[in-house]
C-alpha cells in the first residue's frame, strides 16, 4: 500500500497533468468547493461530497451535441488527454456506476462516453468528511481510492490504470490503518439510508396517499435544483441555435419538476400538477427504478437536500413520509404514535 | 474550466453563483454555498442565467438607421452620431429636450456614469430608470415616513419573525429565494398573513389569506390600524419615544371600523380583526410588500400605510421586523442609490440643494449642475408623445413592452427626433431606434449590483462580449469623451466606485477591496464600517418616524357595464420582464411559451370559455388576443395577465394613469372585457 502526505497531494495531482486532464475538488474564493483544474484553486479533498455532482465532468450542465454548417456536421472533439476525476465518495461512485449503465444501455450515448471512456476515477474516503468525519471506504468501484487517515492519505489502487498511476509512490508500512478504517466504515450506520429504504417500501406498498404528494408539491418552488444536483438524474433538454453560417445543437440538464418536461404538443400534460411531478421525482428513484434496475437509484448522497431552498429534498420527504405512514399497522394518514 | 463568482442578473434577491466557463464559453452555473441569501440554492432563473449569453441574436455591432433600416456601422460613426444628434436637439430646443433612461439591469457604476453624463455633460436632470415603474412610490413613501426609501431589514430577518405579513408580493415566484425562506419560516412556526387576492403559493400556506379587492389596501390597512388602536394593542412606548404625528393617524383611522373596511375591501370584518390582532400581538412582526402595493395611482399612500402599521406596533429597528419592500430588478436598488433619478444625485442627495450641486460640480470639474428636478420616465413618455421631448437615450430598457398603454409608448418613441438604444438584444424598443449600441451582458463585465437588502455585491467578467459589443460603462465613457468631456477616464469600474464612495455618504466605505466575498450592506459610511443589516435601530434616518395618515382613494378605472372585469398585471416565475433574456433561454421559454390570461372558472363558464381557448381582452386603450387559463388563482371578476409577451402584450391594455407624487403607473388595476376569440 502507498501513501501521500497532505503536502504531497497537490504535487501528485499536478504531476498527472502531463498525461491526464485532471479535475479535482478545489476551494473557490467564497469557501464553496467544486470540481476544477489543479491551477484553479487550492485542493479541497477534505470536506465530504462536493455540492455539485462530480459526474458533471462527463455530463456537463450544458454541452455541444453537433454543429452543422454548409456541407459538414461536426461533433465536439474528445478530450485530448483522458480525464482523471478525483473526489468521488463511495456514494458518488455508486451513482456513477448507475449512470454508466444507463448511458450504455441500448442506445449508447456517445457524447457521454467521449469523455467517460478511459477516464481515471479517484475515490475519496476515510476521515475527510465534513468536520473530519468518517466517509466509509469504497473498496473498489474506482481506479484508486485516497483514504484519509489521521496525518496522511492512504493510496489504494484497484485497477491496472490505478496501479500505473501510483506505482512510483512510497510504500506505507503495513500498520493496519486501512483495515481499521474499513472496520469503522462497516460499523457506521446511515440513518438516511435506512429512511430511504423504508420510504421505498412504503411507496411500493401503496401506503402513501396522493394528498401527501399534493402537500409536498405545494412547497416546491420548481427551482429544479434537486434534479440538477442529483448525480443519478440524467434527463436533458435539447436546443438548436441558428447562427449566420451554422446551426449549433446543444443539450442541457433538464428537470422533471418543470411543467414543460412532459407537456404534450396539445398542451395536455400527464404530469400536469405539482403533486404529480413531486410524486414522480421521488417515485422514480424509490419505486420505478427498483423495478427497472433492481435497485433504488437514490444513493443517499444528500445533494438534493442541501440544494432545495424549501427543505423538501429526498431525505426530508422520506422522513416525513415514514413518520406519517410508516408506523406498523398504522392507518395511512395518521401521524406516527 | 473557470469558476467566476458573480451576482444573478434577474431579481433583487441578489443570489450569488459561479459562472462555469470552458474555452471562453459559459457551460453552467453553480450556486454559492456560503452566500447568506442563496445558501447553496438558486431559483430556476438563476440556474439558467448562463443560457442566453451566447445566443445568436446577441447584438455584435453598432447599428445606424439608414433608408429606414438598421444597418451595421462602426463605433466611431455610431458614437459620433449619438453625441451630434443629442447636442443638436439641445441646441434647438433646450437642455431639457432630451431624456436619459438608465437601467436597473446595469451596474451601479454604469448607472452612476450615465447620470454623470446626463447631468455633468449634457446639463439635464432628465434621467430616470425603471424604478419609476416599480418602487418609486416606496422611495417617496418611506423617505417621508422613515427618511430612507429602502428595505429596512435583511432577508435573514425572516428567520426571526414571529408573524409575517405579505401584502402585494407573489414572493415565491418573484423573489423565489426570499419566498422559500418565508415558506420555511411558516413551517417552523411563524404565522403568515397573506393579503393578495390571487391564490398564490404563499397564500396556500398562510394562517390567514385576505383576498381583498384590487386597490383597496389603504382600507384594509387603515381597518387593521383602527382595530389595533381600539383594542389598545399599539406600542405606546415606541410611538411616544420614536415617532411623531401620531394623533393625526389615530384620528384618520378612527372611523375605519372593521365593518367599513370590510365594505370597501370585500373581506369579512372578522378577518380584518384577526389580522390586526395577530400582527399587533407578535413579538416580532415583519411586513413584506412589492408591486401589489406600489403600482397604483395611490401607491405612495399604500406605502405610508405599511410604514404606519409597522410604527404603530413598534416593529422597526429590530431583527425579525421591518417594512420590507422587495426590489424587483437585480440592481434597481443600486439604480436609485446611484441617482439615476430626476431629483437626486447619488445616495438621495437632492439636486435642489445648492451645496450638493456644488460638491458634485467641483468633483466632476464642471461649471455647474442643473437645479430643476428633471422628468420622471413616465412623464417623459407623455412629453415625447406631445412633442415636447425630442431626443432620448435608453440604456437597457424596453418601454414598448414594459410601459403602460403600449399604443401611447409607441407613439411617444416614434414622435422623437432621435432615439438611441444601448442593449444586448434588438428589443422591440431598439427596433425603433436611430442608433443601436451593442452592450456586454452581466457575464461579460465587471461592476457591482446592490440587492434588495442593500447589499452591494461584485459582478465579475467570466467571458468576452460577442463581436464588437462593449461594456455599458465603456460606451458611456466613450460618449463623454466624444462630447468633449475629459472627466470620465477610468482604468476600470473599481475606480468609478471609488469616485462614488467619495461623493456618497451611504456608500462612503464601499470599495472593491472590501466586497469579497459577499458584499456590504449600506449605509456603510467609512472604510472601517461593517455595513448595516438593519436600518432605524434606536433612531430613524430622519430622526423621528413620521405617521402620514391617508384616506382611501379607489383606483382610477373601475369595472363598469362595458368593461366588467378588473385586469391586474404582473409576471410569471419563469420569465423576466419583457422576456429579452428568458425567452431566449430554452428551458424557461419552454415552460411559459405564450401570453395568457387567468380567469376564474365561474367567469369562464359564463363566457363559454374553456381552458386554453383563445380569448380577446379589450380595454379602453387596446385589444389583445391571448390564451385563457381557467383557474381558482383569481377571484371572480378579476383577470390576470403577465406582461412578458410581445404577442398578446398586457401593456396594450393597461392604464397610463400616474400616482401624483411618485409618477408610478397604475399597472395593477384597469377595466377590461373578455370574450372568446372568433
Ligand atoms: S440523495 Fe438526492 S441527489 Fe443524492 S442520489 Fe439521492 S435523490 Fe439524488
Ligand atoms: S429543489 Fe426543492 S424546490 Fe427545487 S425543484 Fe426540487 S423539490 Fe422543488
Ligand atoms: S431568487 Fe432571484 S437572484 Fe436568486 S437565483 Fe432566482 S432570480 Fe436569481
Amino acid at each position: 500500500m502507498k501513501y501521500l502526505s497532505p503536502e504531497q497531494l497537490a504535487p501528485f495531482f499536478a504531476s498527472l497533468e502531463a498525461t491526464h486532464e485532471v479535475r479535482l475538488p478545489i476551494l473557490l474564493p467564497d469557501g464553496t468547493r467544486t470540481l476544477g483544474h489543479p491551477s484553479d484553486g487550492p485542493l479541497a479533498l477534505q470536506g465530504g461530497p462536493l455540492p455539485g455532482k462530480p459526474t458533471a465532468a462527463f455530463f456537463p450542465h450544458e454541452g455541444g451535441v453537433f454543429t452543422a454548417a454548409a456541407e459538414t456536421v461536426s461533433t465536439p472533439p474528445a478530450p485530448e488527454k483522458p480525464l482523471l476525476v478525483a473526489g468521488f465518495t463511495p456514494r458518488d461512485l455508486a451513482c456513477l456506476r448507475f449512470i454508466d449503465r444507463f448511458f450504455a444501455d441500448g442506445w449508447r450515448d456517445d457524447i457521454y462516453f467521449r469523455r467517460r471512456q478511459g477516464a481515471v476515477i479517484v475515490g475519496a474516503s476515510g476521515y475527510c468528511g465534513p468536520g473530519g468525519s468518517l466517509i466509509p471506504c469504497a473498496d473498489g468501484e474506482c481506479d484508486l481510492e485516497l483514504v484519509a487517515d489521521c496525518a496522511r492519505w492512504l493510496v489504494v489502487p484497484y485497477t491496472n490504470a490505478g496501479e500505473a498511476i501510483v506505482g512510483g509512490l512510497p510504500d506505507a508500512a503495513p500498520d493496519g490503518a486501512l483495515e481499521r478504517i474499513r472496520e469503522e466504515s462497516a460499523a457506521l450506520a446511515d440513518v438516511n439510508e435506512v429512511l430511504i429504504l423504508r420510504a421505498s417500501e412504503l411507496i411500493r406498498a401503496d401506503r402513501v396517499p396522493d394528498t401527501f404528494w399534493a402537500e409536498i408539491g405545494d412547497r416546491c418552488i420548481a427551482c429544479t435544483g434537486c434534479n440538477l444536483a442529483c448525480p443519478t438524474c440524467t434527463c436533458f433538454g435539447v436546443q438548436d441555435w441558428r447562427y449566420a453560417e451554422r446551426v449549433e445543437r446543444s443539450r442541457m440538464w433538464d428537470s422533471c419538476q418543470l411543467d414543460g418536461f412532459m407537456r404534450e404538443a396539445s398542451g395536455h400534460n400527464p404530469l400536469g400538477t405539482e403533486a404529480l411531478r413531486t410524486r414522480r421525482r421521488i417515485h422514480h428513484k424509490l419505486a420505478a427504478d427498483p423495478e427497472r434496475w433492481g435497485k433504488i437509484s437514490c444513493f443517499v448522497c444528500g445533494r438534493c437536500d442541501t440544494v432545495c431552498p424549501t427543505g423538501i429534498g429526498i431525505f426530508a420527504v422520506a422522513r416525513e413520509l415514514v413518520e406519517r405512514f410508516g408506523s406498523v399497522g398504522g392507518k395511512a394518514g395518521s401521524p406516527c404514535p | 474550466m473557470n469558476h467566476t463568482l458573480t451576482v444573478c442578473p434577474y431579481c433583487g434577491t441578489g443570489c450569488m453563483f459561479y459562472l462555469v466557463s470552458d474555452g471562453g464559453r459559459l457551460v453552467g452555473v453553480e450556486p454559492s454555498v456560503t452566500h447568506p441569501v442563496s445558501r447553496a440554492g438558486l431559483c430556476v432563473k438563476g440556474w439558467n442565467a448562463f443560457a442566453f449569453v451566447h445566443h445568436p441574436d446577441r447584438l455584435t455591432t453598432p447599428l445606424i438607421r439608414r433608408d429606414g433600416e438598421l444597418r451595421p456601422a462602426s463605433w466611431d460613426e455610431a458614437l459620433g452620431l449619438v453625441v451630434e444628434r443629442l447636442r443638436d436637439i439641445q441646441g434647438k430646443h433646450g437642455a431639457n429636450s432630451i431624456m436619459f433612461a438608465s437601467s436597473a439591469k446595469a451596474t451601479n457604476e454604469e448607472n452612476y456614469l450615465l447620470m454623470k453624463l446626463a447631468r455633468g455633460v449634457f446639463g439635464t436632470n432628465n434621467i430616470d430608470h425603471c424604478a419609476r415603474l416599480c418602487h418609486s412610490s416606496t422611495v417617496v413613501g418611506l423617505a417621508e415616513t422613515f427618511g430612507s426609501g429602502a428595505m429596512t431589514n435583511s432577508i435573514d430577518c425572516i428567520d426571526q419573525a414571529k408573524v409575517i405579513l405579505v401584502i402585494g408580493s407573489n414572493t415565491t415566484e418573484q423573489h423565489p429565494l426570499i419566498g422559500s425562506r418565508i415558506l420555511k419560516a411558516a413551517r417552523s412556526g411563524a404565522r403568515l398573513i397573506v393579503a393578495d387576492n390571487r391564490r398564490i403559493r404563499l397564500a396556500r400556506h398562510a394562517d390567514l389569506h385576505l383576498r381583498h379587492r384590487n386597490g383597496s389596501d389603504v382600507a384594509l390597512l387603515n381597518g387593521m390600524m383602527q382595530v389595533i388602536i381600539a383594542e389598545g394593542l399599539e406600542d405606546r412606548e415606541f410611538i411616544d419615544s420614536r415617532c411623531e404625528n401620531y394623533p393625526a393617524l389615530a384620528a384618520a383611522v378612527a372611523d375605519w371600523t372593521p365593518e367599513r373596511a370590510a365594505a370597501v375591501t370585500g373581506l369579512d370584518p372578522e378577518d380584518i380583526v384577526a389580522a390586526a390582532r395577530l400582527f399587533a400581538t407578535a413579538k416580532t412582526a415583519m411586513i413584506v410588500y412589492s408591486m401589489g402595493i406600489t403600482q397604483h395611482s395611490h401607491g405612495v399612500d399604500n406605502v405610508r400605510c405599511c410604514a404606519a402599521l409597522a410604527m404603530l406596533t413598534g416593529n422597526l429597528g429590530r431583527p425579525g421586523t421591518g417594512v420590507n419592500p422587495l426590489r424587483g430588478q437585480n440592481n434597481v436598488q443600486g439604480g436609485c442609490d446611484m441617482g439615476a433619478l430626476p431629483d437626486v444625485l447619488t445616495g438621495y442627495q437632492k439636486v435642489a440643494d445648492p451645496a450638493v450641486r456644488e460638491k458634485f460640480a467641483r468633483a466632476w470639474g464642471v461649471d455647474g449642475l442643473p437645479e430643476q428636478p428633471g422628468l420622471p420616465l413616465t412623464r417623459a413618455m407623455d412629453a415625447a408623445a406631445e412633442g415636447l421631448l425630442k431626443g432620448m437615450f435608453i440604456l437597457g430598457e424596453n418601454p414598448i413592452l414594459s410601459d403602460p398603454d403600449q399604443g401611447h409608448a409607441r407613439r411617444a418613441l416614434e414622435s422623437l427626433d432621435f432615439l438611441a438604444v444601448q442593449d444586448i438584444f434588438l428589443t422591440e424598443t431598439a427596433q425603433l431606434a436611430h442608433v443601436v449600441l451593442p452592450a456586454a451582458c452581466f457575464a461579460e463585465k465587471e461592476g457591482t449590483f446592490t440587492n434588495t437588502e442593500r447589499r452591494v455585491q461584485r459582478v465579475r467578467k467570466a467571458v468576452e462580449p460577442p463581436g464588437e459589443a462593449r461594456a455599458d460603462w465603456e460606451i458611456i465613457c466613450a460618449l463623454a469623451e466624444r462630447a468633449g468631456y475629459g472627466g470620465m477616464r477610468y482604468p476600470d469600474p473599481s475606480a468609478v466606485m471609488d469616485e462614488i464612495a467619495s461623493l456618497t455618504p451611504i456608500y462612503g466605505g464601499i470599495g472593491y477591496d472590501r466586497l469579497d466575498p459577499h458584499g456590504l450592506q449600506w449605509p456603510c459610511p467609512d472604510r472601517g464600517h461593517p455595513g448595516t443589516p438593519i436600518l432605524h435601530v434606536g433612531r430613524f434616518t430622519r430622526g423621528q418616524g413620521r405617521f402620514s395618515p391617508v384616506d382611501y382613494r379607489p383606483p382610477s378605472e373601475l369595472p363598469d357595464d362595458d368593461y366588467p372585469f378588473v385586469l391586474t398585471t404582473g409576471r410569471t416565475y419563469f420569465h423576466w420582464h419583457t422576456g429579452t433574456m428568458t425567452r431566449r433561454t430554452h428551458l424557461l421559454d419552454r415552460e411559459e411559451r405564450r401570453s395568457f390570461v387567468e380567469i376564474n372558472p365561474d367567469d369562464a363558464a359564463r363566457l363559454g370559455v374553456r381552458e386554453r381557448d383563445q380569448v380577446v381582452v379589450t380595454s379602453r386603450r387596446g385589444e389583445v388576443r391571448t390564451q385563457a387559463r381557467v383557474t381558482e388563482m383569481v377571484v371572480p371578476g378579476v383577470v390576470f395577465m403577465p406582461f412578458h409577451f410581445a404577442e398578446g402584450a398586457a401593456n396594450a391594455l393597461t392604464n397610463n394613469v400616474l400616482d401624483p407624487e411618485s409618477s408610478i403607473p397604475e399597472f395593477k388595476v384597469c377595466a377590461v372585457r373578455v370574450r372568446r376569440a372568433p
